[in-house]
């Protein structure tokens, strides 16, 4: 690793909360593996290493709060903190079932995003930045978490689903029991509907903050939200209306997913290159 | 030493139509246990009768084989002669029988491998025998150990999961669709008698709702009743379908009910909820395609035997490991079983050494308490008291080892030695021949010296 490297890393983030969470989360996921492998006497160890990466994440966003970082400060902030609702919410989730296959995928995407946190360079985080703006980046941010585990779930209904149609039995998505696809694409609509007000809300508070900036409004992440936003909309409605469920409903949550990482990539190569 | 021993028959052994001859109803199993520990040379006993299987675990008295007995018996109580059922008849004794209970426990005897029932039946036996007042410590201990074991094999391998039969499959593969059975409404296309088990598991696993069609309303009403359904006519079948969440179709029709055409339209109507499909009719009743509409997973016979086959291999091969943990236990309980066979003995040697010292040491109380004593007379009696019980503790075992032959001479010395932990002097053996004139080593001469000194 480079030394500019080290140093910005040990510059922004000394706290040891975060040494402990990056720890945590490596072993959770190898602990996760173990599990999938067949080891299920590893998964209690495996969920505590989860709560324990957890817990020292949320020390770390606490204590950089100290210091005045607030966690929807900028998108480097706030990628730190969606990684810490994401594994929130994954926790919660395989407190009541078995989710082997998604921490194994989940955990390694929320070391990067916090490792990525950490290390991008803090661009141009306005030190101006208004209560208007925290509470739309904040909002966007938890709503976009949500989104984030409503989709894997819904990636998780699409293999089980596959192998399922298929008869592939011993697939790798059930070697930990697996979870019936009825309880994915429940939990996948229920996330839906806790994150589509938020991310509403944080779409209309961007707008106004926009005007009141007086940007302009051609830069591409504005209309990729408003796909976002939509594709969460028409699932909704599809789902509510239509009674559309399974297959179907969870293609479109992962295409309003996608939209919304777009959306997150385009701030964060945007700052990074400013 | 008590020897633990087995006799009877299974499914291993004897085909249904001997065993069900052997098999005892629940209300004779006393009697018969009482009979047993009565008549034969049997001191513990416990009898297990299930259909693949009827034992009698039993402890035979020191020194006896109590199976030719119990083999005469069983045949006896049936009413039939022992040589008609003496090729199918086994028995196993000490750790062979330990093993065989330990496996049996552990479903590794069992017709299905794995399957647990056995390990109920065999606790229910163990409590009929304790009623009868024919279980003893012996038999209790093993019994104890057996399910420990079972538990420790079910804990620590594979062999009891995954489903081993049709109907057992369904139902899992219901689960990995459905969250929940007990809401859920299960539609079952024919009356025969796979469907009958196949609802009546998911009934069991909590479907409440079933429903039967049939072309013939009397067969529905009639598997309606069976199964605590409701039979609705054949003409609604595309409405049924709309409302179920399971179907289990095994009509006995020539040419595929359930096509794709017609589960495209249940499917939309069914906003493409989940729905599981089991066709175990043959030829099949649903059209493998019906597989590809959106939210329909379908399963037929073969589909449901692959898995059966695939899990029972994985039992098998968990059986290897269960295998080693009953070896592993079975031979951890015949070492405890064989220490309790010197248990009397070291009881004896108690009491012997505890009568001996109890009586010498009342007669130094007494020798006290007649006169008073100098703390030098009473160090004087404490010490002649010790000698006393030393040679009277010793008296026996050196004249035995004194007048022993040659031959065991040395071996009872050598036994001695490692009982007391003790190594003899070299000088020893010359000290010895000086002393042979003077006669053998009693109790007396220490009392003589205690008196010289006194």
């Amino acid at each position: 690793m480079p030394a500019e490297t080290v140093e910005r890393l040990l510059s922004v983030a000394p706290s040891p909360a975060f040494w402990i969470a990056v720890g945590a989360y490596a072993a959770a996921t190898a602990a996760l593996f173990m599990v999938l492998a067949g080891r299920q006497k590893v998964r209690p160890a495996a969920i505590a290493l989860v709560a324990m990466a957890l817990i020292a994440h949320g020390i770390d966003i606490s204590w950089r709060g100290t210091l005045h970082v607030h966690p929807a400060q900028s998108v480097r902030e706030a990628i730190g903190f969606l990684s810490f609702i994401i594994t929130g919410g994954y926790l919660l989730a395989s407190l009541r079932y078995r989710l082997t296959i998604g921490g194994v995928v989940i955990m390694p995407i929320a070391l990067i995003m916090l490792v990525v946190a950490r290390l991008s360079p803090e661009g141009t985080t306005p030190e101006d930045l208004s209560t208007l703006g925290k509470i739309h980046i904040s909002l966007a941010t938890i709503g976009v978490g949500v989104f984030a585990l409503a989709s894997a779930l819904s990636a998780i209904y699409l293999v089980e689903e596959r192998a399922l149609k298929n008869k592939k039995l011993d697939s790798l998505v059930f070697r930990d029991k697996g979870t019936p696809l009825e309880a994915l694409d429940r939990m996948s609509h229920q996330l839906t509907w806790v994150g589509f007000p938020l991310f509403t809300v944080a779409l209309i508070l961007g707008a106004v903050w926009v005007a009141k900036l007086g940007e302009s409004l051609d830069r591409p992440e504005y209309p990729l939200a408003a796909v976002t936003w939509f594709a969460f909309a028409g699932l909704l409605v599809a789902r509510q209306v239509y009674g559309w469920r399974g297959r179907r409903a969870a293609r479109l949550t992962l295409a309003g997913f996608a939209a919304a990482v777009l959306v997150l990539a385009i701030y964060l190569i945007r700052r990074i290159v400013e | 030493m008590s020897e633990l021993f087995v006799v009877g028959i299974s499914w291993r052994t004897a085909p249904v139509a001997v065993r069900e001859k052997l098999a005892f109803r629940e209300e004779e199993i006393v009697g018969t246990l009482r009979a047993l520990v009565a008549g034969e040379p049997v001191v513990e006993a416990l009898l297990v009768s299930t259909c693949n299987r009827v034992e009698v675990y039993g402890v035979a008295k020191p020194g006896t084989d109590a199976t030719g007995g119990v083999r005469r018996f069983l045949a006896e109580q049936r009413g039939l002669k022992p040589a008609e059922v003496a090729d199918v008849i086994y028995d196993h004794r000490g750790s062979s029988a330990i093993r065989h209970i330990f496996s049996v426990a552990s479903a590794l005897d069992s017709l299905v491998l794995g399957e647990a029932q056995i390990l109920g039946q065999l606790k229910d036996a163990y409590g009929v025998a304790g009623g009868a007042g024919t279980s003893g410590p012996v038999l209790g201990r093993c019994l104890e150990r057996a399910f420990g074991v079972a538990k420790r094999v079910r804990s620590e391998t594979s062999i009891s999961r995954g489903a081993a039969n049709v109907s057992t499959v369904a139902v899992d593969l219901a689960k990995r669709v459905f969250n929940d059975l007990s809401g859920k409404r299960v539609l079952v296309i024919g009356a025969g008698k796979m469907s009958r088990l196949a609802a009546r598991h998911l009934y069991t696993s909590g479907a409440q709702e079933i429903v039967v069609t049939n072309r013939s309303p009397e067969k529905a009403q009639r598997l309606a009743d069976e199964i605590d359904a409701v039979a609705r006519p054949w003409e609604e079948l595309e409405q049924l379908l709309v409302g179920a969440d399971i179907v289990i179709s095994s009509t006995g029709a020539r040419e595929p009910i359930l096509t794709k055409q017609l589960f495209k339209k249940v499917a939309k109507q069914r906003k493409w909820r989940e729905m599981f499909v089991i066709d175990i009719a043959v030829p099949r009743d649903a059209e493998p395609a019906i597989g590809e509409v959106d939210g329909v997973f379908l399963y037929d016979i073969d589909d449901l035997e692959k898995v059966v086959h695939a899990n029972l291999a994985e039992r098998a091969k968990a059986g290897e490991q269960a295998g080693r943990i009953v070896d592993h236990e079975a031979g951890q309980f015949e070492h405890w079983l064989r220490t309790q066979s010197v248990v009397p003995t070291i009881k004896a040697l108690r009491e012997h050494f505890n009568t001996i010292a109890g009586a010498e040491l009342q007669k130094a109380v007494e020798l006290l308490a007649r006169k008073e004593h100098t703390p030098a007379q009473q160090r004087e009696v404490a010490q002649r008291l010790v000698q006393l019980v030393v040679n009277k503790l010793l008296h026996a075992p050196t004249t035995a080892l004194r007048v022993s032959a040659p031959n065991e001479a040395a071996l009872r010395a050598a036994v001695l030695c490692e009982l007391f932990g003790i190594t003899p002097r070299e000088d020893a053996e010359r000290e010895s021949a000086q002393s042979m004139p003077e006669g053998s080593v009693t109790e007396s001469a220490p009392v003589k010296q205690s008196k010289a000194a006194q």
